[in-house]
């Protein structure tokens, strides 16, 4: 019986082989030319800049002797730009168009007629909400996450005792933000954070005034505030100088999503002991190699596939359980940043 | 120069631009003489384009609307959220309608009877008819529109026309007539050039006002709804900061800014220049921002060379300025 | 009262009537909100005010010569970037010698605005809606993205801010909000007491009879051009020192909020007159208004449908205020007057100069 069971198996795994070597990852063909285009939000602030240069650090791996376009909105113009933008290439006859969506489901209309051309649209740092119009969307951490570790950085500032502690975001409408702070309302049911209390969202529209300004704001409409939460990285370094201003950095701490080098001083004085990031140039640097796989039709965006991307290694395409349709490629976890790693990463 | 004369030399130049402009485009990219690439050139803008019409005729009559984004959004605001309450979009989008109505009343009432200057009373409007958008729809965004209402805002419907493309030229006939061809013309003249002279003529300047801004309102309003259509959804900042591109559109086309001067032909050729302009930018892969300072520069040297022009003329004919 | 009557003119009284409304406002807002007279409230008005009413100041020069300004907000981005980028590479720099640079940075911007319009015979709206764009899309592509951080800046500049300049008991008066308060008392002086500054006025209000009087409306456009750019320079410096972190985008809307504060602020937009006096007060208007009505616990997102509203009414009932007291003032004869030039400056649109 043993022996009988021991040659099924041994069959069956012989027969699973052939499988396995189709499983194995897609590897990126170098050399080819492929014209890509990369879109961020809007041009002018470093995030997107570091993002740039790791798709840069990806084209020269992969050789595509056609350069990248980098091109970008005004941050007034945000919407409209970026469906220009969208269009033109179209027109253009890009191959790949990766974008930080800005404009929420706006972008859908160009975003599908770009598709019906054979143009691969990849978002990236900020999807389609609808994920219409998009093949994949590379997310740099799990967006839920996002909202247990602000929860949980907001719970170590203002001690197990809790507190009142408000969030400062970017815009209204930027979708990513809002996603990020709806996983933290949802994390915050846990009982462990009952003793936290959000007191009020206000948007700083990723302007150093405005932020400054509400950040001032907050702190006078709610005096015994403890955390300013600020997912966005001009608005919480804003709100760290005003509160520094203000002189309240050992009452009022602030924390969120911010740029090591642009918060150094401030996680130094003790304003911003803790805040979290990711690295956007290895954001960038993958999604130039997925957009690049995926024009070059080495790879298939559906649920499943699995590639290697670099020097960052092998993924693999799944479900996006964050938003109600869509794909994902999921890069991987982000830095806690405190005093003791802040300068190293500044550099 | 006389006035026809200066008519004809603004419209000429802004041809020669116009032909030299796209004779470069031609030349810097192979996709820029297609048919489809003309109708993208028009759809991306053609909200602003509708707009400008209205914008003309109210500049012309001697004041300024500034409100007129903050309407196109409150207008696409007030439509989505009728929708998304229940209401069939055929009603909501005369809603829409409704509130850009109500808008433009407000401001007429503000200019026209209480007699306040219009670049406060639409300053006002700019910032508050936004803050109602945003109160409607404070930070979600709405969409899933009747399949229809899509079709309509993103698909070809006359030959390779939008329906906003058709709604701008339709509009722009009857407004060509309307300042041209009508007693009503005559009086936005009349009026942007002496308010004072006209009401002593006995001339309703009050009224006139008023349906400048109501006019201007509803069409804002239109171009709102349009804009929804041609997104798919809509957002609290829809719009944001279209008055600017507007109000450079109608200046670029000879209107005055002053007043009682200027036609709806050079405001029309100020906006394919200025399109074609942004297209051929766009496919060359010249950000926006270089855009926008290009069209600047443009518009500056629109009134300065002429002037300079007209300075050195002047002086080889030996006359004083 | 004839003695009042004689002496003073209903557009001098402007200024009180927008004094009393501000004073009204105050009142209100401070029977709903705890805490609300405080110095700290008084501080948070007087900064957020402080770099809008310098730029008003200049704006009301322009505007009193029936011109406008567009391009502040460019111009104060422009020279907060650069000169912050300057001392963020070299923070030994002399304090005074920074400002200077802004100012004299602002006033070359300025410059191009007044050359063009005066010399060029652009109308203002259209240079400065075009130097908008240019000045700021200059400042991107040539920025490189980077961002003023302020652990690049010298310690005397982050603490500028914070500076108490006269501490009268425990109201502090920063150093920014006395700045702003300096260049107004010295305008407002130099406006009224300077018999070339009646040029500025006599310009506006009637372009043909200053040409025949053979004022030199050029150079006196061109002055208030430069003078402009010069205090939005200043501006932009006292934004870095506000703010610290300098984006490319620095500044930008600005233009709006001072067109709000001198519309507000009962200076005349077809020329002529108001006060920088008046720009301030509007200026504090609007601040107050702004800060305040977070405070009382309306929604952000009813912010600005009431602060639209607010704005209207508070030009409204200036303009009904002004009314009254010119009716007060004068008898038939003046009541007639002042409806046509109630009207006249409500509907007249400008014979070019």
């Amino acid at each position: 019986m043993t022996k009988f069971l021991m040659g099924a198996a041994a069959l069956v795994g012989l027969a699973a082989l052939p499988q396995c070597a189709l499983a194995q990852d897609a590897m990126a063909t170098p050399g080819k030319a492929v014209s890509m285009v990369l879109l961020p939000k809007f041009l002018g602030i470093l995030p997107f800049d570091q993002a740039h240069k790791g798709a840069e650090e990806a084209a020269k791996e992969l050789q595509n002797p056609t350069p990248l376009q980098f091109l970008g909105p005004t941050p007034q113009n945000s919407v409209a730009g970026q469906i220009e933008i969208v269009t033109n290439a179209t027109t253009q006859g890009a191959k790949a168009i990766m974008i930080s969506n800005n404009s929420g489901d706006q972008i859908v209309p160009a975003a599908k007629a770009a598709q019906a051309k054979g143009i691969k649209v990849v978002t990236w740092d900020s999807p389609i909400p609808s994920s219409e119009g998009e093949d994949v969307f590379v997310a740099q951490v799990d967006f839920s996450d996002i909202g247990k570790v602000m929860a949980d950085m907001t719970l170590n500032l203002t001690g197990p005792g809790g507190g009142k502690f408000a969030i400062l975001s970017a815009s209204p409408d930027a979708a990513n933000q809002n996603a990020w702070i709806a996983a933290m309302k949802t994390a915050l049911k846990d009982p462990k954070y009952a003793k936290l209390d959000l007191v009020d969202t206000v948007y700083g529209n990723d302007e150093s005034e405005k932020s400054y300004t509400q950040a001032q704001a907050l702190v006078d409409k709610y005096p015994d505030l403890k955390v300013i939460m600020s997912p966005t990285s001009v608005g919480i370094v804003a709100a760290a100088k005003a509160l520094q201003d203000e002189k309240l950095c050992d009452k009022v701490k602030i924390s969120g999503l911010g740029l090591p080098s642009e918060m150094l001083a401030y996680t130094k004085n003790g304003c911003a002991p803790e805040f979290a990031l990711w690295s956007f140039i290895d954001l960038g640097y993958l999604t130039y190699y997925t957009s690049y796989l995926l024009a070059t039709d080495a790879l298939k965006a559906e649920e499943g596939a699995k590639f290697k991307a670099g020097r960052m290694g092998e993924y693999t395409i799944t479900k996006d359980p964050t938003r109600a349709k869509g794909l994902r490629i999921l890069m991987g976890p982000f830095t806690i940043y405190n005093k003791d790693n802040v300068e190293a990463a500044a550099k | 120069m006389s006035a026809v004369g200066t008519l004809k030399s603004w419209e000429a130049m802004m041809l020669a631009l116009l032909v030299a402009i796209i004779a470069f485009n031609s030349v810097g990219s192979p996709y820029f003489l297609s048919v489809g690439n003309f109708v993208n050139l028009f759809q991306l803008s053609i909200e602003k384009s509708i707009v400008a019409l209205t914008m003309a005729l109210v500049i012309i009559g001697g004041e300024i609307d500034l409100s007129v984004a903050s309407v196109m959004g409150l207008a696409a605001c007030v439509m989505a959220w009728t929708f998304h309450a229940g209401v069939p979009m055929p009603a909501a989008i005369l809603a829409a309608l409704g509130a850009g109505i109500l808008a433009g009343l407000n401001n007429a009432f503000w200019i026209a009877r209480v007699g306040l200057p219009s670049l406060a009373v639409t300053l006002a409007g700019l910032i508050g008819y936004r803050g109602v958008a945003r109160i409607l729809l404070e930070d979600r965004a709405i969409g899933g529109f009747p399949d229809w209402f899509n079709t309509i805002g993103q698909q070809a419907l006359i030959g390779p026309l939008t329906a906003a493309i058709a709604i701008f030229f339709v509009l722009f006939i009857f407004f060509a007539i309307v300042l041209h061809g009508s007693a009503f013309g005559r009086l936005v003249y009349v009026v942007g050039s002496n308010a004072q002279a006209a009401r002593y003529s006995g001339v309703r300047v009050g009224l006139v006002k008023a349906a400048l801004f109501v006019g201007s309102a509803f069409v804002a309003a239109l171009a709102g709804i349009l804009y929804a259509a041609r997104l798919g959804s809509v957002r609290g900042d829809m719009a944001e900061g279209f008055e600017l591109d507007v109000i450079t559109a109608v200046l670029l086309g000879g209107v005055s800014i002053f007043g009682g001067k200027g036609n709806l032909v050079g405001v029309g050729l100020a906006l394919l220049v200025i399109l074609n302009l942004r297209n051929g930018m766009g496919l060359a892969d010249i950000t926006g921002n270089t855009q926008n300072y290009v069209i600047g520069g443009l518009l500056i040297l629109s009134v300065l060379i002429p002037n300079m022009w007209q300075e050195l003329t002047n002086k080889w004919r030996g006359r004083e300025t | 009262m004839n003695w009042l009557k004689r002496r003073v003119r209903p557009e001098q009284i402007r200024e009180l009537s927008l004094l009393v409304l501000i004073l009204a406002a105050i009142v209100f807002f401070g029977s709903f909100i705890d805490n609300y007279y405080s110095f700290r409230t008084f501080n948070r008005i007087a900064s957020s005010v402080a770099i809008i009413t310098v730029v008003a100041v200049g704006q009301t020069l322009v505007v009193l010569t029936r011109n406008i300004d567009l391009s502040v907000g460019s111009i104060v981005g422009f020279t907060a970037y650069f000169v912050g980028t300057l001392i963020a590479s070299h923070n030994g720099i002399n304090p005074i010698l920074a400002v200077a640079i802004a100012i004299a940075l602002g006033a070359a911007l300025g410059v191009v605005n007044g050359v063009i319009v005066a010399w060029g015979k652009v109308p203002a709206v259209v240079v400065t809606l075009g130097t908008l764009a240019i000045y700021r899309g200059v400042l991107v592509d040539l920025s490189g993205a980077k961002t003023v951080t302020t652990d690049s800046l010298p310690q005397w500049l982050i603490d500028l801010p914070l500076v108490n300049v006269a501490p009268i008991g425990s109201l502090d008066i920063r150093a920014l909000f006395m700045l702003a308060l300096v260049i107004v008392v010295v305008f407002q002086i130099g406006t009224t007491y300077l018999s070339f500054a009646r040029r500025f006025y006599a310009i506006g209000s009637n372009p043909e009879a200053a040409q025949l009087i053979g004022l030199p409306i050029k150079s006196v456009v061109f002055l208030a051009f430069v003078i402009c750019g010069a205090l939005s320079g200043l501006a932009g410096f006292m934004l870095l020192a506000r703010f610290g972190n300098i984006t490319v985008e620095a500044g930008r809307g600005l233009e709006l909020s001072v067109v709000a504060a001198v519309v507000v602020g009962g200076v005349n937009v077809f020329g002529g007159s108001g006060t920088v006096t008046g720009a301030m007060l509007g200026a504090v208007m609007i601040g107050t208004l702004e800060q305040s009505l977070f405070r009382l616990g309306i929604s952000e997102f009813w912010l600005d449908a009431v602060l639209g509203l607010l704005i209207l009414l508070a030009v409204a009932s200036d303009a009904v205020i002004l009314q009254r007291l010119r009716q007060l003032w004068g008898g038939a004869e003046l009541k007639l007057m002042a409806k046509e030039t109630d009207s006249v400056s409500s509907e007249q649109s400008a014979s070019p100069p």
